[in-house]
Formats: structure tokens, C-alpha cells, sequence
């Protein structure tokens, strides 16, 4: 389908009218057939049949309109795959015997609600065309190998097999989520700005914290596909991933799973926390099945962008990058796949089996039935803990590869802080029972995670000792990219010096439930990801569209962000050290937590507003920025010895390197050979 | 190099002796969980059966093959990252099929739900004959013998499919019959958890082989270029792996419920 100037309107009033009297006359069937007869009297006024022929109506109206957008189509697609998926599970219900529609359950039966959700995330991938080719191969077909993007803009709206491209669609739609997150966790925030009830329910509220906690994660993951998918093949001197069209569908699959995850709040919400814990799990709404589902196929994203890194690093690396002279943000981006590519099972296998315990009883989690709740928060933990190793090492590898760039200096230990890397990654595998404290777990097991879990310091440490000795006598340059990893160095410093008293286990049966691990957590994510997150994009943004972000504006949200930042999680240290639990909606004002959280509902909104003061300058650099083609950061990296933006096959001949990857500073020192 | 690839991808014979060999380790398994029902030796039978799969009919050795191109659009290129990738794959989905198996031995521990003994084995053998047959056809399309691979893969679909409705509508209907149902203990949703993750396995195993059968007629593979049979292979003989963890956790350790 293509875009026309004056054809698009009326294909879409077509399509409109098509999909009104299809959706009116499926309505009309479906429901002489519940009635038990074809009643013509009811037949033109029936509302419900109505609506659906308008909800049809209106996909068809866009998919006319605007189906040349492989999102729109993967959209209308998947709104249609779920009402397919929910009327087969109902008609085969009906079938057997069982009521249709379910008026407890939003209309339909639970079964049929997960069901339609999983054929609409596959209908969004066939829609959006992501498994075009894989279905041309099964069929025998020969698919091109060189593929060309459509030029301009709307590339980004469909799939593209150029990792610099799919790179740029997963880190756009991890600042979308990380706004949607970041809006959750404002509106909660204004709530709890005083004690008592004021603005939200509770039921609203735990679904809100629920989903700002699960969307933030998608968010992050989604944010670090971004980087390692636009950086690692640049950084290694390979034309593309390992296997274009696996990273296409791995993006692709997030989309889908990121709707799921939204529409959980239109199915009554979940209050289980992003834990999703049974037994509560099993009494929540419906909304957690969505969360359940959104989760694991957001979890496809996850595994398959990890394989797909795993085999680039390994397979597709320059002439003379031998293990030792790849960066230090590819051998993060290595552990972090690793813990990817295998944990992230046990987490789809825990929601799985809630999720079945749900809708065929199956009593797993039921101490009733022998079942066992704290099997859940072992399979969870097994990947949620490792997780944070997953947010936090690109972060730190960022932080590795822009500090010696910006202090003029070697990397200090390069081979100690690569290797830090996967020992966190390794150890990280060790220490999941540590959320489990205060689970009821048995209690031969808590000292043995409570050692594994304090020996992550250990190449933690590794890593600070090398950044505070890299900036050591450094002619330290400090534009905004600089500014943020040095934040992202002091924050995740704040987070790490906090993790002790958790792991702890006399310290953290008194912590565990507080405020404490909430600021000590925030500390971690925001140092390990998000201000590295932000050092990236600024320093990188000139790479991908030759153009710098403003430097004013950068500072701006820089001075605003951080000091914000460091007030809300001080905050909330203290007041949990002084017993204010967390996940609670409301407070008892004796407690005299009132102006404390006062401080950081205001705090909260100073990082917001910081946040659109760097959409503010993404959008005005693209608009009217300054030009920026050439190596503006005297980079020795390879990405920035060819002019800016970067070209559509990379490299146009092969680089080979000859030299140390960080050795700034040295005379007559080279890393790569263009 | 067709030498080469020949001595890589095993003969016909050295396939029958590993199926013999895993054939007797099973007996061996069966016999023990029936008069001492040791835990360990049990394991080391299904240990043993694991390393002779994974190396003689996975051939898990050709991802260290030493592979000195750099063409990236090169047949020999795209075929070892390939085969990085279905292994990496597979070591992820080692880990579902991991966390069910401690699954089941967290919730019960030393013993086991009362299964038909028969009728488990019955099964087994079907899978463990289909990977033979499997290896079988992936070697004959190695030398280039297309009707012998189109007979054995089908073998192999026929065997699978035994298999699958072997569980679905014997095992499962009896195993209710008996008691254990899908909501009534832990032990029954463990159960069909289990074999039903598997059993769905080996549902998308039935449709890669159908891909290759129907291209395979077509003559689209040679003896050096038939990639998509030594996935679907290889895919295969994994399915077989878990298998082979599962059989004795469901049907052998510990004691009868």
C-alpha cells in the first residue's frame, strides 16, 4: 500500500464502510446466535452490534488513511487478531455448553481475554510485516539480502532491517514508555504529596505503581536494545547484526507487548506491585493477566536481541578486535545478553504459571493443593534480580567508554573493568534469594545469598576504582555527555553504598518493607541507567542525525535533574529509616512524613519537567540545530572517524585495528586503521 | 571438503550403534527404577543418554569447527552463525524446560505422581526411535540421498506424531482417570505442565519437519547446501533431550504417589 495525494481519503470512507457493516453484521449474528434466534425486530437497533461495526468502521477508516505506516497496520491488525482470538475462545465455550459472554469479566471469559491478547500481538507482527520473510523461507522463497530503507523519515514506522534504524524505533519507544511511567508515577506521587485519600482510589493507585514499575522496566530494556543495537555493530566494524531480520522482529514483538502491558488498565488494573506475587495474583483482576502476558512477550524482545547480540559480538568483529581490544560498552553489552538470553525464561515460566493457575486451576502456588508460593519467588527472582544487572552494565559500559574520552586519559585497568562485566553478570546468577529475607523462605538459605550478594561489590568496585583513577590528574572536559556520566557516577554510588544494609540480612528484616529500598533502588537504576542513558543520547545524537544538541538546554536539564533527583531518593531513605513502608497509598499524618513527601511530590516534578526540557532540545536541534558531521568529541572510537550522519551501510570498507582502544593522551598511539 | 563433511555429519552406522547404545541405556533406567530405584544411577543412564545425543546426533562439535571465513554473504559464513544461533536458542530454552524440572522437585520432592509405567515407556521408545530416524535422514541428505532422507523424515513426522497423540489423548486421558487432574494437587499441574510444554515442542518440531518434507520434495536441498534440515534436526534431537530429563522425573524418581 502506498501513499497517495488525493486516494487516501477515499480509501479510507471505503474501507470505513466495509468495516462498519462487517462489524454490524458479525454483531447481529453473534447475537441472534447467544439469543437462541434470529429476531428481526431487534435487528437494526441492537447497541452492542453497533459498536462493533463502528470499532471496525473506524480501524478499517485508518487503515485506509495511514496502512502505508507498518505500525498502523500492525495496530489495526492486532485490534482485530484480539476480537478474532476472544470470539473463537467464546464460540468454543458456547459450544460446549458455556455462557458466551462473561459479564463479571469486562464481557468475556478470562480464557478468551488472554487468548485474543496473544493472537493480537501475533496479528501485530504479521500486520506490521515482520514475519514476512521467515514465511517466504519456510515456503522455499529466495528473500534479498540487501535491503533499502524507503529514504526520509517514514522508515521509522515500518520495519527496516538496519540496526541503526531499529536502533533509533527502540530508543524512541523507550523515551514514549519512560514518559508514560514517569506520568504514572507523577500522578501517585501528587497523592501521596499529603496523607489521606485525595485525588485516586485505591484499587487505581495500586495499579498505577504496578504499572509504573513494569513499564519503567520495559522501558529500560527497551532503552538498552537501543543503544547496544545502534552502537555495537558501529563499535565492532560490522555492517549489521548477526540477523536483520530476528533484531526487526525483536523490536516489532515489544510494540505489541507494550499495548498489552497499557491495556491491563482497562481490565480493572492489577494491586499485586510489579511483582506480581501469588497468591495474591490469583484473587487480582483480570488487568494481571494482561500484565502477565504483556510481560512475557515483551520477553521475546529481551531473548531473541540478546541471542542476536551474542552471535554479532561473536561472529562479526573487525580484523585485530581480538577479546581484549573490543570496548568496554561491547563486553557490557555481551554480559548483559547473557543473563538476557537465559534468565528471562524463569520469569516467563513464573508469569506462565500463574497465569495457568488463573484459568485451568492448576494449583502450583496453592498451599492447599501442595502447591507452593514461594516456588513463584524463586523462578521470579531468578531473573528480576539479574535484571538489574541488565539495566545497569550498557549504563556502566557507557560510563567506561565516555570517561576516558572526556578526561583525555586511558581507560584505568581496561582489562580488569572488561571483566567485571561478566563477573557481575556471573555472580549476579547467585544472589536472586536475597528478595526473599523476609518470604518465609528456609533459613539455611540466607547467609549463603546474603555473601554471594555483598560479593558483587567486588567487581562493582572494580569498575569505580577505574573511573575515579581514569579522571585522576584527567584535563577533564565537561560538556554535557561528561556531566551526566560524572551524575550517573555519584548517583550510582549513592545506590551502591545503600545495597549492603539490604543484603544484610539482620539490617534487612527491618528495611525490606520501607521507603529505604525504594531510594536505594531508584539510586541504582538512575546511576546505572538513566543518567548513562542520557550521556548517550547526547553524546551519540550528533552520530545519528548530524546534528548537537544544545548545549544551554543540555546544562539546563542536567542542574535541574540532579539535584531533584538526589533530594527525592535522600527523602525517601529517610523516611523509610524512619518506618514509612512502601507500596501503601496512604499514611498516617501522625508519622509526620506530610512535609517529607511534600519534597518529593515537588522533587518528582523537577525531574519531569527536566525530561521535556531535552525533548524541547531534541526537537529544536532537528528543526533549526547546529550542524555537526565531523569527530566533534576527538573520539578515537571507529563510528566517529567517518562524517556524521552515520552512512546507511556503515563502513564503506573494513577497519582493522592495530592499537589499544583507550589509550587517549599517549603519543602516537592508534586504535583503528580506516 | 565433501571428505571433510561427511566424517563431520557421522555415517548411517555410527548413528545405529548410538541408537543402540541409548536403547540399552533406557532398558538399564527402566530396570533399576523398578528393583533399586536409585536416584543416582538413574541419572547417570539419562546423563549418559544426554552426552551421546547431544554429541553424536546434535553434533554439538561443529560450533568449534575452525571457520577461517570472513565473507559475511558466504553459504560457509551464514551456515556457522546459524548454527550460533539455533544453539543459543536452544541453551534459552534449555532454561524453561530447566526451571519446570526444579519446579517439580521443589513441590514433590522424592516422589511421583502414579503414571502407567507401559505406557510411558511406550512413548519414550517412539521418541527415541523418531531421533534415529532423524539422524538417519539428516546423514542421507549430508550424501546426498534424497529419497532415503524423504523416507526417514517421514519415519521421523510419523513416530513424533505417535508420540504426541500418544500423550495428548492416552497418557492424559488415563493420568485423569487415575485421579490426577490438571486442578486437583500440585502434582497434576505439574504433570501436564511439563509434558504439556513438551509436548507443544514437539508440536512446532512436527511443523518444521512438515517445512522440510514438502521443500525436500522439491528438491531444494543438495548433500552441501540443506541448512533447514540440520536445524529441523537439531531442533528435533533437543526436544528428544528434554525428554529424557522428563521421562525419568515423571515416570522413575522417587516414590509412587
Amino acid at each position: 500500500m502506498t501513499p497517495t495525494s488525493t486516494g487516501n481519503f477515499t480509501r479510507a470512507l471505503t474501507f470505513f464502510a466495509i468495516g462498519t457493516v462487517v462489524g454490524l453484521a458479525l454483531g447481529i449474528l453473534l447475537h441472534s446466535l447467544t439469543s437462541g434466534g434470529f429476531d428481526a425486530a431487534t435487528y437494526f437497533t441492537d447497541i452492542p452490534s453497533w459498536m462493533l461495526g463502528f470499532l471496525l468502521g473506524t480501524l478499517g477508516f485508518f487503515y485506509g488513511l495511514l496502512g502505508y505506516f507498518g505500525v498502523v497496520r500492525g495496530l489495526v491488525f492486532q485490534v482485530i487478531g484480539t476480537l478474532a482470538g476472544i470470539f473463537l475462545v467464546s464460540a468454543i465455550r458456547a459450544a460446549m455448553g458455556l455462557p458466551f459472554f462473561d459479564g463479571r469479566n469486562f464481557g468475556f471469559h478470562e480464557g478468551a481475554w488472554v487468548f485474543g491478547a496473544l493472537v493480537g500481538a501475533v496479528a501485530f507482527l504479521a500486520g506490521v510485516g515482520a514475519l514476512t520473510d521467515w514465511w517466504k523461507w519456510a515456503l522455499g522463497e529466495e528473500t534479498h539480502d540487501h535491503h533499502e530503507d524507503i529514504p526520509g523519515w517514514r522508515k521509522y514506522f515500518g520495519v527496516s532491517l538496519d540496526h541503526k534504524v531499529i536502533g533509533i524505533q527502540y530508543t524512541i519507544t523507550s523515551l514514549l514508555l519512560l514518559s508514560v511511567g514517569g506520568l504514572f508515577a507523577l500522578i501517585f506521587r501528587t497523592e501521596l504529596a499529603q496523607s489521606g485519600l485525595d485525588i485516586i482510589s485505591l484499587n487505581f493507585y495500586n495499579t498505577l505503581m504496578s504499572l509504573h514499575g513494569i513499564v519503567m522496566i520495559v522501558s529500560i530494556l527497551v532503552g538498552i536494545a537501543g543503544v547496544i543495537n545502534y552502537l555495537v555493530p558501529l563499535l565492532i566494524g560490522a555492517s549489521d547484526m548477526a540477523f536483520p531480520r530476528l533484531n526487526a522482529f525483536s523490536f516489532w514483538v515489544a510494540v505489541p507487548a507494550a499495548v498489552i502491558l497499557l491495556a491491563s488498565l482497562g481490565l480493572g488494573g492489577f494491586d499485586t506491585g510489579w511483582t506480581g506475587y501469588a497468591p495474591l495474583a490469583t484473587r487480582a483482576p483480570i488487568g494481571i493477566q494482561m500484565f502477565y502476558l504483556g510481560v512475557w512477550v515483551a520477553g521475546w524482545s529481551s531473548i531473541l536481541g540478546a541471542l542476536n547480540l551474542v552471535a554479532t559480538v561473536l561472529r562479526m568483529r573487525a580484523k585485530g578486535m581480538t577479546a581484549f581490544r573490543m570496548p568496554i560498552l561491547v563486553w557490557a553489552s555481551l554480559a548483559t545478553s547473557i543473563i538476557s538470553l537465559t534468565a528471562t525464561q524463569l520469569i516467563g515460566l513464573s508469569f506462565q504459571m500463574s497465569m495457568f493457575e488463573r484459568l485451568f486451576g492448576m494449583p502450583f502456588f496453592n498451599v492447599a493443593k501442595g502447591g507452593n508460593p514461594i516456588l513463584f519467588q524463586h523462578l521470579f527472582w531468578f531473573y528480576s534480580h539479574p535484571a538489574v544487572y541488565v539495566f545497569v552494565l550498557p549504563g556502566l559500559g557507557v560510563i567506561s567508554e565516555l570517561l576516558p574520552v572526556f578526561a583525555r586519559k586511558p581507560l584505568f585497568g581496561y582489562k580488569w573493568v572488561a571483566l567485571s562485566s561478566i563477573g557481575i553478570a556471573l555472580v549476579g546468577f547467585l544472589v536472586w534469594a536475597h528478595h526473599m529475607f523476609t518470604s518465609g523462605m528456609n533459613e539455611y538459605l540466607r547467609v549463603p545469598f546474603m555473601y554471594s550478594t555483598l560479593l558483587v561489590a567486588v567487581p562493582t568496585g572494580v569498575k569505580f576504582f577505574s573511573w575515579v583513577a581514569t579522571l585522576w590528574k584527567g584535563k577533564i572536559e565537561t560538556p554535557t555527555p561528561m556531566l551526566f556520566v560524572l551524575g550517573g557516577i555519584v548517583v550510582f554510588l549513592l545506590g551502591g553504598l545503600t545495597g549492603p544494609p539490604n543484603a544484610t540480612v539482620s539490617t534487612d528484616l527491618h528495611l525490606h518493607d520501607t521507603y529505604f529500598i525504594v531510594g536505594h533502588f531508584h539510586d541504582t537504576m538512575f546511576g546505572g541507567y538513566i543518567f548513562p542513558f542520557f550521556a548517550a543520547i547526547y553524546y551519540w545524537f550528533p552520530k545519528a542525525t548530524g546534528k548537537r544538541l544544545n548545549e544551554t538546554l543540555g546544562k539546563w536539564h542536567f542542574w535541574l535533574m540532579t539535584p531533584s533527583f538526589i533530594i527525592l531518593t535522600l527523602y525517601m531513605m529517610r523516611v523509610g529509616l524512619l518506618g514509612m513502608r512502601r507500596r501503601i497509598a496512604d499514611y498516617d499524618p501522625m508519622l509526620g512524613f506530610d512535609f517529607s513527601h511534600l519534597i518529593m511530590t515537588i522533587a518528582a516534578f523537577g525531574i519531569a519537567l527536566s525530561v521535556l526540557v531535552m525533548f524541547y532540545n531534541m526537537y529544536k536541534t532537528l528543526k533549526s540545530g547546529e550542524l555537526a558531521t565531523g569527530n566533534i568529541w576527538n573520539s578515537r572510537s571507529p563510528e566517529w572517524q567517518v562524517p556524521s550522519p552515520m552512512p546507511a551501510h556503515n563502513y564503506e570498507k573494513p577497519f582493522e585495528v592495530v592499537g589499544e582502544p583507550y589509550d587517549y593522551g599517549l603519543p602516537g598511539s592508534t586504535y583503528v586503521k580506516m | 571438503m565433501t571428505q571433510h563433511t561427511k566424517h563431520h555429519s557421522g555415517s548411517l552406522f555410527q548413528g545405529l550403534v548410538i541408537f543402540v547404545l541409548l536403547a540399552f541405556l533406557t532398558a538399564v533406567e527402566f530396570f533399576i527404577a523398578i528393583t533399586n530405584a536409585s536416584v543416582l544411577l538413574i541419572s547417570i543412564a539419562a546423563l549418559l543418554k544426554i552426552g551421546l545425543v547431544v554429541y553424536y546426533y546434535m553434533h554439538v562439535y561443529k560450533l568449534l569447527e575452525d571457520d577461517d571465513e570472513h565473507d559475511h554473504h558466504s553459504y560457509a559464513w551464514k551456515l556457522a552463525t546459524n548454527r550460533l544461533g539455533l544453539w543459543l536458542f536452544l541453551l534459552s530454552d534449555a532454561f524453561v524446560f530447566g526451571g519446570m524440572f526444579v519446579a517439580r522437585f521443589n513441590l514433590l520432592g522424592f516422589t511421583r505422581p502414579h503414571l502407567n509405567q507401559e505406557l510411558g515407556l511406550i512413548v519414550t521408545s517412539a521418541l527415541l526411535v523418531s531421533s534415529f530416524f532423524m539422524n538417519r535422514g539428516e546423514t542421507q541428505m549430508a550424501q546426498g540421498d534424497r529419497k532415503g532422507f524423504l523416507i526417514s523424515t517421514s519415519i521421523t513426522f510419523v513416530l513424533g506424531l505417535a508420540f504426541l497423540l500418544g500423550v495428548v489423548f492416552v497418557e492424559w486421558p488415563e493420568a485423569i482417570h487415575e485421579g490426577l487432574t490438571v486442578d486437583g494437587s500440585a502434582a497434576g499441574g505439574i504433570f501436564f505442565l511439563m509434558t504439556g510444554m513438551h509436548a507443544f515442542h514437539v508440536l512446532t518440531g512436527l511443523i518444521f519437519l512438515l517445512i522440510i518434507l514438502r521443500n525436500g520434495l522439491r528438491g531444494l536441498y543438495s548433500a552441501e547446501k540443506h541448512w533447514a534440515v540440520e536445524a529441523a534436526a537439531v531442533y528435533w534431537h533437543f526436544v528428544d533431550v528434554v525428554w529424557i530429563f522428563y521421562y525419568p522425573a515423571l515416570y522413575l524418581i522417587g516414590k509412587a504417589l
